[in-house]
């Protein structure tokens, strides 16, 4: 009997102990549904934009921001194990090319508000008016954060010696090659570069907006090879020996802790009062390993802005009120998701196909693309997986994307009925609710997703309620992410998969890798051997835009062909957007100059923030 | 000089043993079809050429065995080769093994001066009260999952705002002088300190409690009570000395899990320590890293049993006759 009481206080104290740490942490629910609407933000309004300002014979970089005071430290985070390398030249991933790009400037950079290119390092540019050649006037009397002066030598030694030279991450230089040409890069005085690629190249302006280095410290290096320039200014090189261009310097790296940076006291940028630029002493990442301690870190007040998605924007949002921090939506992201479909008809080594014929027959007819679109409820996607904080998507390029083709963007809701009638026209039928192909084939296939991603897990379920209201079998199944690249890159046997990638609000040229017919992601129909093959008639029409929009200068000529591209994709549909998600950001309120952009986020101006 | 040869033939038999942990190992990671390179793959952003180039500069153009053969090669020679972002293995392991280490010595350290002790003094008081209740909490410690009850912790560090959420040090480290230092340093371990404490203190005061229990049933307690010994030399001469073998064959697998015992409240707490790296090695298939972080976890577990089996010898007579 005694034993029994035992276990009844334990319960308790349990039940107890439950209670407190639950209490207060479960959103209600209304709050999630009508979030679309409250977290508009206010219309924002950005400064106008930076003047050159001579003084003394220095051409600073004048911000027409508001002034704000100085001193103080931002605190962000950063996902994952933190930076691999701290070379600009060297980066392969997100958070290194975040860490980098702090510290380097490029010649060019894009407004926040409207994407236009802005020189940045450079004082001014001009476009020959066969768009060749690319002249940049550098400022007279700004220095590396060693004090040396920042000349033509380090821009021209910057692209020939290093990103023209194939050190590090290539992906630049590839790019760049036109016709299998690169293009040339001349010094014409000390503060003037001229450029030239052999045709008129678009992407080409924005790509200026590359890392320049400092030829004083890493000439010695690109003379040592391949080799060493890969490990130079590696997370191990102590911080003094770095020499940079940007508004922060790196001051301390503790591997797995944080990156602390601290303010370049030689920057070029001026405040409206002329005093220099940055305002904050420090920028401090805080490594954590998982979105769940960032959520506790920024709960604890330990870091000061965070992006939130899903069920915590409903949380955040109950909680803003009362709190220190302002939430920002900042409208759809790059991010997209979509369902790609295998159209692949080709042999592997051993003479098999990677998709089985009779399915090859069903994902190259056009009207079975047309039904799996027409099934799929995006709106129940945006509703129920993504919390309201997301937006059906039609259109190749994301939504914030300034050559998105508006005229798709409304797409069409889920008609099951037309999903039918494109079936029946390809000669599918049903016996007992069971779609069977015209020549009696059972419709079945796998629906692939990478395991451990509960929103695309989520997806994939709806997807196949949605196919089996068709008649479809599908084999959801969720695999190792290794696995399923594996499976999309090389050994090509999937058939259906779910997927999400980042493009560029800016550029659509760099979603070549993914629409180029030889691109190494090519999705849909991957030619192993990167030889343009077999090509589908649309196919050819895409290569050939995404080409001709490549040589096109002008924004409203290169929109015409994107426009066209987009549609292509809409009317072929290889790949089956669903949606893109909303981006959220919470903010400490203490922070001044905060200007939201779907273009570049909320705290991307670290030159500017101050704390009020 | 029995002993020495007794070493020397110890370490002798850890040779076969290592190098089959190593292929083993190897050729697990190697053939799980995990891709180094998954990741660039899926960038768009990333060439061909350059994916080309990582193939090579990671060796993932040539065959298993050859890989292994090079891995080997190096690792004899003292090399543990690079990890996959070019940065030396030993370097990174230098960087992480003494934050782990200043963990787990301190959660080692703790169990022992309070569980050893705890131990004793259930088995003296069994069946009483207290016993019952040292019983009812250990039962807990043991029962409760680490990863769960590190994550209640971290709950209850945002709620009050009493420790910081997760990790080693403040970003203002640097900054502080010394007394602050530690004073940083030790909210900063209180909470991972109370997960690992909890869960091994259960076991040892368990372990310890049922050996003296053990003991003093026998009878040569029983005699040395009924010559009229008081009950302290009783316990604390005779029968202790005699409790206490298992607890050094124990004392040898802490030794081993030194480096790697805490691994999933590391994670959970953000701690820069061994464990995290070496998981997040292991999800990326960074083969020289895991590589070495499987053979030190071999190595010590391997030392700490030679350990364990030295200090034997040395404190219990009846396995020197034997051994001699």
């Amino acid at each position: 009997m005694k034993k029994i009481w035992y276990v009844a206080l334990i319960f308790i104290l349990v039940l107890i102990a439950l209670k407190i740490f639950i209490n207060a942490d479960i959103p209600e629910l209304e709050v999630k549904n009508t979030l679309g609407g409250n977290l508009t933000s206010k219309e924002v309004k950005f400064p106008p934009k930076a003047k050159t300002v001579t003084i003394d014979g220095v051409d600073y970089l004048q911000s027409q921001a508001q002034v704000g005071r100085f001193g103080g430290v931002l605190v962000a985070s950063t996902i994952g194990e933190g930076p691999k390398t701290f070379n600009p030249f060297n980066t392969k991933d997100a958070t290194s090319a975040t860490m980098a790009e702090m510290m380097f400037d490029g010649l060019v950079s894009s407004r926040p508000d409207t994407g236009e290119v802005i020189p940045k390092l450079a004082k001014n540019f001009e476009i020959s008016p066969d768009g060749k050649t690319y002249t940049f006037h550098l400022r007279h009397g700004i220095k590396w954060s060693d004090g040396k002066p920042i000349t033509a030598d380090d821009v021209v030694f910057s692209w020939n010696k290093i990103l023209l030279a194939g050190l590090g991450n290539t992906s630049t230089r590839d790019s760049v090659i036109i016709e299998g040409q690169l293009p040339k890069v001349e010094k014409v005085d000390d503060y003037t570069v001229k450029f030239t690629t052999i045709k008129p190249f678009a992407p080409f302006l924005r790509i200026l907006g590359a890392p320049i280095a400092p030829k004083h410290v890493f000439e010695p290096a690109v003379k040592k090879g391949a080799k060493y320039f890969d490990s130079f200014w590696s997370t191990t090189t102590p911080p003094k020996n770095f020499v940079t261009s940007g508004a922060f310097k790196l001051k301390e790296y503790v591997p797995a802790q944080r990156i602390v940076f601290e303010r370049n006291p030689n920057y070029y940028e001026i405040n409206l009062k002329n005093e220099k630029l940055p305002y904050l002493d420090k920028i401090i990442y805080l490594i954590v390993g998982d979105l769940n301690n960032e959520i506790l870190k920024f709960e604890a007040g330990e870091i000061d802005t965070i992006g939130l998605r899903g069920s915590n924007v409903g949380r955040y949002k109950k909680k803003e009120a009362k709190s220190d921090y302002t939430i920002y939506n900042i409208g759809p992201d790059t991010g997209t998701m979509f369902v790609a479909i295998n159209l692949n008809s080709r042999k592997d080594a051993q003479g098999k196909y990677y998709v089985n014929p009779k399915k090859q027959a069903w994902f190259n007819d056009k009207n079975f693309r047309y039904a799996i679109d027409l099934a799929l409820d995006r709106q129940n996607m945006v509703n129920n997986i993504a919390n309201g904080l997301a937006s059906p998507l039609f259109t190749s390029e994301s939504l914030n994307s300034i050559y998105l083709n508006k005229k798709l963007t409304k797409g069409h809701p889920k008609d099951i009925n037309k999903a039918k009638y494109y079936l029946k026209k390809s000669g599918f039928y049903w016996k007992n609710k069971v779609l069977y192909d015209k020549k009696g084939n059972r419709v079945e296939f796998d629906l692939y997703t990478n395991a451990g991603n509960t929103e695309r897990e989520a997806i994939g379920v709806m997807v196949k309620q949605d196919l089996e209201d068709l008649g479809m079998k599908v084999n959801f199944k969720p695999v190792e992410f290794n696995s399923l690249v594996n499976k999309l890159v090389n050994s090509l046997d999937w058939d259906l998969v779910i997927m999400g990638l980042t493009g560029s609000p800016l550029e659509p040229h760099n979603g070549q890798n993914v629409w180029y017919s030889t691109g190494s992601l090519h999705l849909f129909n991957q030619r192993p051997d990167g030889k343009p093959t077999k090509r589908l008639p649309w196919e050819v029409q895409l290569d050939k835009i995404i080409d001709e929009a490549s040589l096109k200068i002008t924004f409203q000529d290169r929109k015409k062909l994107y426009d066209q591209y987009q549609q292509i994709i809409y009317d072929e549909k290889p790949i089956i957007y669903l949606y893109s998600p909303t981006r959220v950001t919470a903010i400490r309120k203490k922070f001044g100059n905060i200007f939201p952009s779907p273009l570049a986020g909320v705290a991307y101006n670290l030159d500017e923030i101050f704390i009020k | 000089m029995n002993i020495l040869i007794y070493i020397l033939k110890r370490i002798l038999q850890t040779i076969p043993l290592l190098i089959l942990v190593s292929l083993i190992s190897f050729f697990i990671i190697r053939l799980s079809p995990v891709d180094p390179l998954a990741e660039l793959k899926l960038n768009p952003s990333i060439s061909k050429e350059t994916l080309q180039k990582e193939t090579q500069r990671l060796g993932l153009d040539k065959p298993i065995y050859v890989q292994y053969f090079l891995w080997a090669k190096a690792f004899v020679q003292g090399d543990l080769g690079v990890c996959s972002t070019g940065e030396s293995v030993a370097a990174k392991l230098k960087e992480r093994i003494p934050n782990t280490l200043l963990l787990t010595v301190i959660v080692i350290f703790l169990t022992w001066i309070i569980g050893v002790p705890l131990g004793i003094l259930a088995a003296i008081r069994w069946k009483t009260p207290l016993d019952r209740m040292l019983t009812v909490l250990t039962s807990i410690g043991m029962a409760i999952p680490s990863f769960f009850f590190a994550i209640l912790l971290l709950i209850f560090a945002v709620k009050t705002g009493w420790f910081p959420v997760g990790g080693l040090t403040s970003y203002n480290f640097n900054d502080m002088n010394l007394a602050a230092k530690i004073w940083d340093l030790t909210r900063h371990l209180v909470l991972p300190t109370t997960v690992l404490f909890t869960i091994s203190l259960a076991g040892l005061q368990r372990q310890m409690r049922a050996n003296l229990l053990d003991v003093l049933e026998s009878d040569y307690v029983k005699f040395a009570r009924a010559k009229g010994l008081s009950e302290f030399k009783v316990i604390y001469k005779h029968a202790l000395r005699n409790a206490i073998n298992p607890m050094i064959t124990m004392l040898g697998f802490e030794f081993a899990s030194l480096l790697s015992g805490a691994a999933l409240t590391e994670y959970v707490f953000q701690y820069p320590g061994l464990g995290r790296l070496v998981l997040e090695a292991v999800l990326k298939s960074d083969i020289n890293l895991v590589m070495a972080s499987l053979m030190m976890g071999a190595v010590m577990l391997i030392a700490g049993n030679l350990i364990a089996d030295i200090l034997l010898i040395i404190t219990d007579p009846r396995i020197r006759v034997k051994g001699g």
